[in-house]
């Protein structure tokens, strides 16, 4: 126990250090990039038709929310805050602190690809014994390469293809937007209802692109575990077979949580493609809304988010990893 | 084992290939997808020289004889469009490859062989590679700095790309490392350079070369979808522009009239990714006999 | 539904439960009555935002919950002439505006709008970046000295001293007007000193001033209202992530004239929503997007009717002319021959454009407005005609070698037709011209610039020798003519005097010469330019002409398109929606056609 103590404390750190790393990163990334946000508002509104006047007025206002201090100084001050917890200002919003900002976006990110993950972990690894099993037959063939063939397809051509069949062609699905807007939020069925069918095109696509990735592993995990010599020992010995699957089971799933963490992190990044084609308000059309802005502070702070999830997400997967696995506890 | 041994030796590398191949139809299959592809990557701009032309009264056309896939926005041949978009696709993706394997593989070897100070700290610039979200760095990367040409956008998805390689090799050469052939030489006293190229890089490559093929699938997916999100500048017309120009532009979600010019580039990044998966299950027989013995 | 569904339901149920908790929880639904659903062109909601009309991304929406004293008609002939809004009518001295506020205007809660509202909103306006300097700008800023309460419905707004802006009615017309009981206690209470102090001669002092201004500004635009207290037809209920909900105002000064209970406004992130939601029949109005032929035909099939109205927007192709040979007039006019403006309009902007053909550096209606017919009939409509280019070219010691045009100095002319990401309509049609110079002999490839921010930034550099650019902005001819001889040519007006920059660093990036020759005269365009946005309307007439003739013969931009606002409204659910003409209407929000007795609901 002192020994997993002490490895969560290792790992923390060399996490924390990651997260000083990427930060420092982004501050630089997010700096180079070229124009600047008043100049940004000021064509947006000119674009809207606003007058140039008070285009200009209003620009000076956004302008205002940008740091002109030395970058050194404003790395310093930006590090300094982060200690603190606090994420700076956000530009585009005119001061409304990141963390808010970040926070109503962050459960249209989080809870569409949790429901996702779920899904795809449930089919994925049912999936994945099947194909294990049949291996030599037919379908278990098939299983096996839709699979692969779901590991490789890009996330948006999969959601532009969904939303085109069950849109489009077929039209029993909505597409865009989070629920229907003539109803009333709250908790109230048609309004819940009309988020479920709302959230099934988003939800499928995460759940379709992690589906492979879970069932290979699970396909090949099972293989290497059906071959080893305490299955045939037990087999031999006259275990029942519920029993043996139980044993299968416990082995063969342990690969998965490093799959686990791979899938988060990707499923953070890979947002930005399926909330913008999706038009879902979660992290990653926030991400591309704050660069399309030079939203200095915002950039900063959802780009940190995705990292720290993907961080925690790999830690979390070694630990469970340790916890399940007597061989790597005892190591 | 001497036996066996002598039967492989018997059997030319060819012939290998060919009865690997063909044992199953989906991967003669796959392989012609990717040959296909090839050549109209290579062949597709020498077919149709010069810009493509434009039409401003024959907009959206449907698919017909003289357009088989009917035309785009400025009344320009999608066909056309599609297989002069290929060269780009193809080469981003020939090029990111590349610069993935010779990067990841050298850093994995190094990592693996020399263990201590140098494995750790090459990880840790493995980790955040890993780590940091790649995506979303190459938005903001376009903006920065413009790699809308095929040679810059492989070096960027190349140098962004090699961490999952990388941490790949490292861990097959740390398990070859206590192997008695590398041992051997080291009792030999060969230089290290001569273990790591002679030695530990042949027995690595078909293992690269696996994960090479499925980071190209990735590769294509990365840089059709920055075309697509309209954030990569571009002088030529390619598959993610086409897309891009079909839903933001042209309404193919809302519009039949758009729909070929939105199909045609999906239909041919799906083609593309399902050669690639059919023929990845021929590499992975040829490179691990475990499985060619076995079945 | 399919089998997918069921798969995904539970969690997507365990899913609602703590989106659900994220949204705000005012479950007020308007009882009954029509619900009328649009699309704010100039906000696209924003979850998160506070409701905030200072906010740069706030949830304020013009014209519903959103008020100013009046509402721009975008009249070019009369910069100042407004809709009625909370201001009932209004009479202006040379100094001075003197307000008439609605008999019953009423805050959302019950309490009056009152001359101190109307203070403490001009007091912000001020902090809100308006008491800069304009830098760059040619014109006069909102410039407050005093603002005094007549009576309870009575209010007098002073200029600064010295201060004779002609377009200080449409300034202050135009500000927002919000509570004192919500605001007030942001402003200072010595705020007005500060004012004072700014417009003071001490440029020290001033300066110190505008910093506080600025400081406080900064604050206001930051806070975010509990709950939203309108004086406008409509009142914010609730933001959702896809959607903002607003409910008739009880207290709305002329009620009887608003008759939808809700107005919904949908969240949108692209053109290609807003066509879906068209298509199918979900909105009552929809606002102009740039829209290809196939999706329109798509929209008018569902049942919706377009309306057109003048947008003073241009899309013209510029050129930096210190990088040769731009710089050579006779160049830029072959351009115009060989670039066939329909041809491109018909792929850049098949629907929302007219292919210029005046290019006077203003949309075709103005032209015809300040131009006599005679002048019109003068001007050079450059026709498509290769034959000439080649003469204008040749002229100017330009060769051909085969297929390909020849520099004077006998290296290979080809061109960089810059485009930026995003701007579909730009990116279609720098195809086409990229195709029309290269069979004519120039071999021309279009561009892309990331996005519009780098694209700026590039442009203002210098980097840049063609590209596009927006054009023509209005309705007044200043702002027209500012875009092409204002700060972007390095003319900037201080006072009374117009200084002319240029080179690196100076944001320059047009370069075009300080005057030009026109029928033996020369034309000083910078400082006639900046003399327009100091005279009235009725005086600047002699000046535009002298502009238009000039533009049109030195071409320092090839105009290819105006815009033209299409608009859509669908008569399912309401009737007497503005019609086509109605364009001092059809450029405000549907709001304010409510407020002027449009839009009913059908029963």
């Amino acid at each position: 126990m002192k020994g997993f103590l002490r490895r969560l404390l290792m790992k923390l750190i060399a996490g924390l250090v990651m997260v000083w790393v990427v930060a420092t990163f982004t501050f630089v990334l997010v700096h180079s990039l070229p124009g600047n946000p008043g100049d940004i508002e000021y064509d947006r509104l000119i674009m809207q038709g606003t007058p140039p006047e008070i285009a200009q007025a209003k620009a000076a206002v956004v302008a205002g929310f940008t740091s002109h201090e030395p970058l050194l100084q404003q790395y310093f001050g930006y590090l300094g805050q982060l200690l603190h917890g606090n994420l700076g200002v956000s530009i585009s919003y005119s001061g409304v602190p990141v963390a808010d900002v970040i926070a109503s976006a962050a459960p249209w990110t989080v809870l569409p690809v949790l429901s996702g993950l779920v899904v795809s972990f449930i089919i994925g690894v049912a999936g994945g014994v099947i194909a294990a099993v049949k291996r030599s037959t037919r379908w278990g063939g098939l299983l096996t390469l839709s699979g692969s063939l779901m590991a490789g397809i890009p996330s948006f051509v999969l959601a532009l293809l969904l939303a085109f069949l069950f849109h489009t062609l077929w039209q029993i699905l909505p597409y865009g937007d989070t629920s229907d807007v003539t109803l009333t939020p709250g908790f109230n069925g048609p309004y819940i209802g009309s988020v479920i069918t709302h959230a099934v095109l988003p939800v499928s696509t995460y759940a379709l692109l992690t589906y492979g990735g879970w069932l290979l592993t699970m396909k090949s995990s099972v293989v290497s575990v059906l071959g080893d010599d305490f299955i045939l020992a037990a087999e031999l010995r006259g275990i029942s077979p519920v029993t043996r699957m139980r044993y299968i089971a416990r082995n063969a799933i342990l690969p998965l949580f490093t799959v686990l963490a791979i899938s988060v992190g990707y499923m953070f990044g890979g947002s930005v493609l399926i909330e913008d084609i999706f038009d879902y308000p979660g992290l990653g059309n926030l991400l591309l809304h704050s660069i399309g802005r030079r939203d200095y502070p915002l950039m900063g702070g959802a780009f940190l988010l995705i990292t720290v999830a993907i961080i925690l997400a790999n830690i979390l997967a070694e630990l469970l990893y340790s916890v399940i696995d007597p061989r790597v506890r005892r190591a | 084992m001497s036996t066996l041994a002598a039967a492989r030796a018997r059997r030319s590398p060819w012939r290998v290939t060919r009865r690997v191949l063909l044992r199953k139809p989906g991967r003669v299959i796959g392989l012609a997808i990717i040959v296909f592809f090839t050549l109209m990557a290579i062949a597709g701009p020498m077919l149709y020289p010069g810009q493509l032309a434009v039409d401003p009264d024959n907009i959206y056309a449907s698919p017909s004889g003289a357009h088989w896939l009917g035309t785009d926005f400025a009344g320009s041949d999608v066909l056309q469009e599609v297989i002069v978009g290929a060269r780009y696709v193809l080469l981003t993706a020939a090029i990111s490859a590349l610069v993935t394997a010779a990067l990841g593989t050298t850093i994995g070897l190094v990592a693996g062989y020399h263990r201590g100070f140098t494995d750790s700290s090459l990880m840790r610039v493995t980790d955040f590679v890993l780590t940091i979200p790649g995506f979303p760095l190459l938005v903001v990367l376009s903006t920065i700095w413009n790699f809308g040409r095929p040679l810059e956008m492989g070096l960027v998805l190349g140098v962004t790309g090699w961490g999952g390689v990388a941490r790949a090799v490292r861990s097959q050469t740390l398990s070859l490392r206590e192997r008695g052939f590398l041992e051997a030489a080291r009792g030999l006293g060969l230089s290290n350079t001569h273990i790591i190229v002679r030695e530990l890089l042949p027995n690595i490559a078909p293992y690269v070369a696996m994960n090479l093929l499925l980071s190209v699938i990735g590769f294509i997916g990365a840089e059709v979808a920055l075309f697509f999100l309209g954030v990569v500048p571009f002088t030529s017309s390619n598959w993610g522009v086409m897309l891009n120009e079909a839903v933001f532009a042209g309404g193919a979600i809302n519009s039949p009239q758009a729909l070929s010019y939105l199909l045609a580039p999906l239909v041919c990044i799906l083609l593309l990714t399902l050669g690639i998966v059919l023929f990845l299950d021929a590499i992975d027989e040829l490179f691990n006999p475990r499985l060619r013995e076995r079945s | 539904m399919n089998r997918h569904t069921w798969v995904t339901a539970p969690v997507a149920a365990l899913a609602v439960t703590a989106m659900l908790a994220a949204c705000s929880t005012d479950n007020k639904a308007a009882d009954g009555g029509a619900v009328y659903t649009t699309i704010s062109g100039t906000n696209p909601i924003t979850a998160g935002a506070p409701m905030n009309p200072f906010n740069a991304s706030g949830n304020y929406f013009l014209g519903y919950n959103t008020m100013q004293l009046g509402f721009d008609k975008l009249n070019p002939a009369d910069p100042n002439d407004f809709f009625p809004g909370l201001a009932k009518s209004w009479t202006a001295t040379p100094t001075s505006l003197t307000v008439q506020l609605q008999d019953k205007a009423k805050w959302s809660d019950g309490s009056d709008v009152t001359p101190d509202d109307v203070k403490t909103s001009l007091a912000i306006a001020l902090t809100q970046g308006s008491a800069t300097v304009g830098a760059g700008f040619l014109t006069q800023g909102l410039d407050v000295g005093a603002v005094k309460t007549v009576d309870a419905h009575t209010v007098e707004i002073d200029q600064a001293v010295g201060g004779k802006n002609i377009n200080f009615t449409r300034l202050v017309l135009k500000q927002t007007i919000v509570p004192t009981k919500v605001y007030g206690s942001l402003v200072p209470a010595d705020i007005w000193d500060t004012i004072a102090a700014s417009q003071g001669s001490d440029a020290t002092a001033a300066q110190a001033a505008i910093d506080k201004l600025n400081a406080t500004g900064k604050t206001i635009s930051a806070f975010a209202p509990q709950t939203d207290v309108s004086a406008g037809p409509f009142v914010l209920t609730r933001v959702n992530p896809g959607s903002a909900v607003l409910d008739r105002n009880k207290y709305f000064y002329d009620l009887p004239k608003i008759s939808p209970k809700q107005v919904v406004l949908r969240h949108y992130s692209g053109n290609e929503q807003i066509w879906g939601y068209m298509k199918n029949g979900e909105l009552d109005s929809a606002p102009y997007t740039s829209i290809p032929t196939n999706v329109l035909d798509e929209i008018l099939k569902a049942g919706n009717k377009r309306v057109d109205s003048l947008h003073y927007v241009n899309a013209a192709i510029a050129f930096n002319e210190s990088v040769a040979p731009y710089d050579k007039t006779a160049v830029r006019q072959a351009l115009a021959y060989v670039i066939d403006r329909k041809a491109v309009t018909k792929v850049g902007e098949p629907v929302g454009g007219t292919a210029s053909t005046h290019l006077t550096g203003m949309i075709e209606q103005a032209t015809a407005n300040w131009l006599t017919p005679d002048q019109v009939n003068a001007l050079n409509p450059y026709e498509p005609d290769t034959a000439k280019a080649e003469t204008l070219l040749k002229g100017v010691g330009f060769t051909k070698n085969g297929d390909q045009w020849m520099l004077p100095d006998g290296k290979p002319w080809t061109i960089t037709l810059q485009t930026v990401n995003g701007f579909s309509d730009w990116i279609a049609a720098s195809t086409v011209i990229a195709n029309e110079l290269t069979s004519f002999g120039i071999p021309t490839k279009p561009a892309l610039t990331a996005d519009f921010a780098t694209y700026k930034t590039e442009m203002a550099a210098g980097k840049y020798a063609v590209g596009f650019w927006l054009t023509a902005l209005g309705p007044q001819a200043s702002a027209a003519y500012q875009r092409l001889y204002g700060a972007d040519n390095g003319f900037s007006m201080r006072g009374a005097t117009v200084a002319h920059v240029s080179g690196k660093g100076s944001g320059n990036w047009q370069n075009t010469p300080e005057t030009y020759t026109v029928g033996g005269n020369t034309v000083k365009v910078g400082e006639l330019t900046a003399q327009l946005s100091a005279l009235a309307p009725a005086d600047q007439k002699p000046i535009i002409q002298q502009l238009a003739i000039a533009t049109n013969q030195e071409l320092p931009v090839i105009p290819i398109w105006d815009y033209t606002s299409v608009q859509f409204t669908n008569d399912k659910r309401f009737t007497n929606f503005p019609q086509q003409g109605q364009d001092a209407l059809l450029n405000n929000p549907p709001g304010v056609w409510m407020m002027q007795g449009y839009v009913q609901g059908k029963q």
